[in-house]
């Protein structure tokens, strides 16, 4: 499979301390690629590095194109999705407008896309009138997913999707993960459920206070290596 | 009669209080900025509404879309040079600023037109009308019936269009604004632009009736700033409440008393507002929900 996404020696952090050390690694073409660690490894940074949310020095290429002097809404606009730690709905719109919103095509595609989430989670379009804030935790993090495909991205960078919510809602949202997965958008899943993630991912990248340390198939990774990047040592 | 002549009177005033609100609202929400010079650019509003009367000697209303779009301008450009090189300071920056923008506006007029009270054209004509016994001015018909349209329209755009999504999602959370594709400097610039013309619409509103000087800036952004305490801060339809109750309370109690009087009654009543409700009648009705 050809890389959709190459990281190449990327350094990123906040004031002037390094959350990330040198991170490289690739994701392919339709690929769903766990990142997994503890607390402060670095995942959430990661990802927001990938949109431009902090600054990065390193080498970012997605789909051939550096990413490096792109703006957030430049790298969205070129097929990257994001669903934020903690959802970030738009809390005093709508929820049909909180999809609408992250619609990057005309009015009138931009429906169907809506339609197309509604179809993917039904809760949602039964609550399309009603304000963001109303909604559960577990429909806000759908109401974030569903957002996150209006601009039909072709990479999703999904920030702990399941954290706060019950374990019934957190498989709710996984299942609707692994849907989208299958039908061919790469997805890139920062993730402290081990267990939860590597039912949906076949590859796994560990990181572990900001550097890499394990990539490679689930089946190839040995337990210790996963304790590793979660308790150290 | 007399108390309906009142009521007519004190709602055009607050239906153009209501336009300078919605303006200073819309920038905080926009930028969590306070913009300061919003007093003064009504005041702009007004006496370019004074300036360009000689060169298209037609009703106000007529001069209105022209003076909506050179607000528009000149917003533009005071987001450009007093708001987005300070973004990333911390917000007393653009707080002061916008404070200098008012200053170089207030003595840039008071060079170009002097410090005399100006008269902009009435929106249609300066008749009264007289209806069972009441003498309404048209002027306040008029006011009403243009700042209903405008606030409509800016509340139609912000509802129901892709850009009024993009200004609304903006102002709740620029970071995953961005994160969603939304050009947000873009979408500052544009709030700037339309709180300007907001502005400038109340400026050519109030300047026929109540005039306009040079100095006439500095009352209207007190008034904006009440109105969005009163109505609760960061909201918009508080802005527009407030500014209507704010100008009803100034012509019902000047009626009675004087205006002095009812300026210090109108601060005294804000300052129990803060008190007992500092929310504002409006604040919190927007949650997040974990």
């Amino acid at each position: 499979m050809s890389a959709l996404l190459t990281i190449r020696n990327l350094t990123a952090g906040y004031g002037g301390a390094s959350a990330l050390d040198g991170v490289s690694l690739t994701v392919a073409a339709g690929e769903t690629v766990a990142l997994l660690g503890a607390n402060g490894a670095g995942k959430s940074t990661l990802l927001k590095a990938l949109l431009g949310l902090v600054p990065a020095r390193g080498d970012l290429r997605f789909d051939g194109a550096d990413l490096g002097p792109l703006a957030t809404e430049a790298r969205v606009r070129r097929g990257i999705g994001y669903v934020p730690e903690g959802r970030r709905v738009f809390p005093g719109m709508s929820v049909r407008d909180n999809l609408e919103v992250a619609g990057l095509s005309a009015a009138r595609d931009r429906a169907r896309d809506v339609e197309r989430v509604f179809a993917l989670f039904p809760d949602l379009a039964l609550k399309s009138g009603e304000s963001a804030w109303r909604l559960s935790g577990g429909q806000q993090q759908m109401l974030s997913l569903g957002r996150a495909l209006m601009g039909r991205p072709r990479l999703l960078l999904l920030d702990e999707p399941s954290l706060g919510l019950s374990p019934k809602l957190a498989d709710e949202v996984f299942s609707a993960v692994g849907r989208i997965a299958a039908a061919g958008t790469a997805v890139l899943l920062a993730e402290q459920s081990a267990a939860r993630a590597l039912a949906v991912a076949p590859r796994a990248v560990l990181l572990r206070l900001g550097r890499v340390v394990g990539d490679g198939p689930v089946a190839s990774l040995s337990e210790e290596v996963l304790r590793g990047a979660f308790f150290g040592g | 009669m007399a108390a309906f002549q009142l009521l007519v009177n004190g709602v055009a005033l607050g239906a153009a209080y209501a336009l300078v609100a919605l303006g200073f609202v819309l920038v905080l929400n926009a930028t969590s900025a306070v913009n300061f010079a919003q007093g003064d650019l009504v005041m702009a509003g007004g006496l370019l509404a004074v300036a360009l009367a000689p060169l298209i000697p037609l009703p106000g209303i007529v001069l209105l879309p022209v003076v909506l779009v050179l607000m528009a301008g000149l917003g533009l450009l005071l987001a450009l040079a007093a708001y987005l090189p300070l973004r990333r300071r911390p917000p007393v920056s653009v707080f002061i600023s916008t404070i200098a923008v008012g200053i170089i506006l207030q003595n840039g007029a008071a060079i170009l037109f002097g410090p005399e009270p100006r008269a902009a054209p009435p929106l249609f004509g300066d008749d009264t009308l007289h209806i069972g016994g009441l003498a309404i001015p048209e002027q306040s018909l008029a006011i009403v019936a243009v700042a209903g349209l405008l606030i409509g329209v800016q509340q139609w755009v912000f509802a129901r269009t892709q850009l009024g999504r993009r200004l609304r999602a903006t102002a709740q959370d620029p970071e995953m604004a961005r994160a969603c594709g939304v050009p947000v400097t873009a979408m500052i610039l544009v709030t700037f632009a339309i709180g300007a013309a907001c502005a400038g619409a109340a400026g050519l509103l109030l300047a026929n009736r109540y005039f306009v000087t040079p100095t006439s800036g500095g009352d209207l952004i007190l008034k904006a700033y009440i109105a969005v305490t009163v109505g609760g801060w960061g909201s918009v339809p508080g802005a527009v409440v407030g500014a209507l109750l704010i100008a009803l309370f100034e012509v019902g109690v000047s009626s009675v008393l004087s205006y002095p009087m009812a300026l210090g009654a109108l601060y005294l009543t804000l300052l129990a507002i803060l008190v007992l409700r500092p929310q504002g009648l409006f604040g919190e009705a927007v949650r997040r929900r974990g």
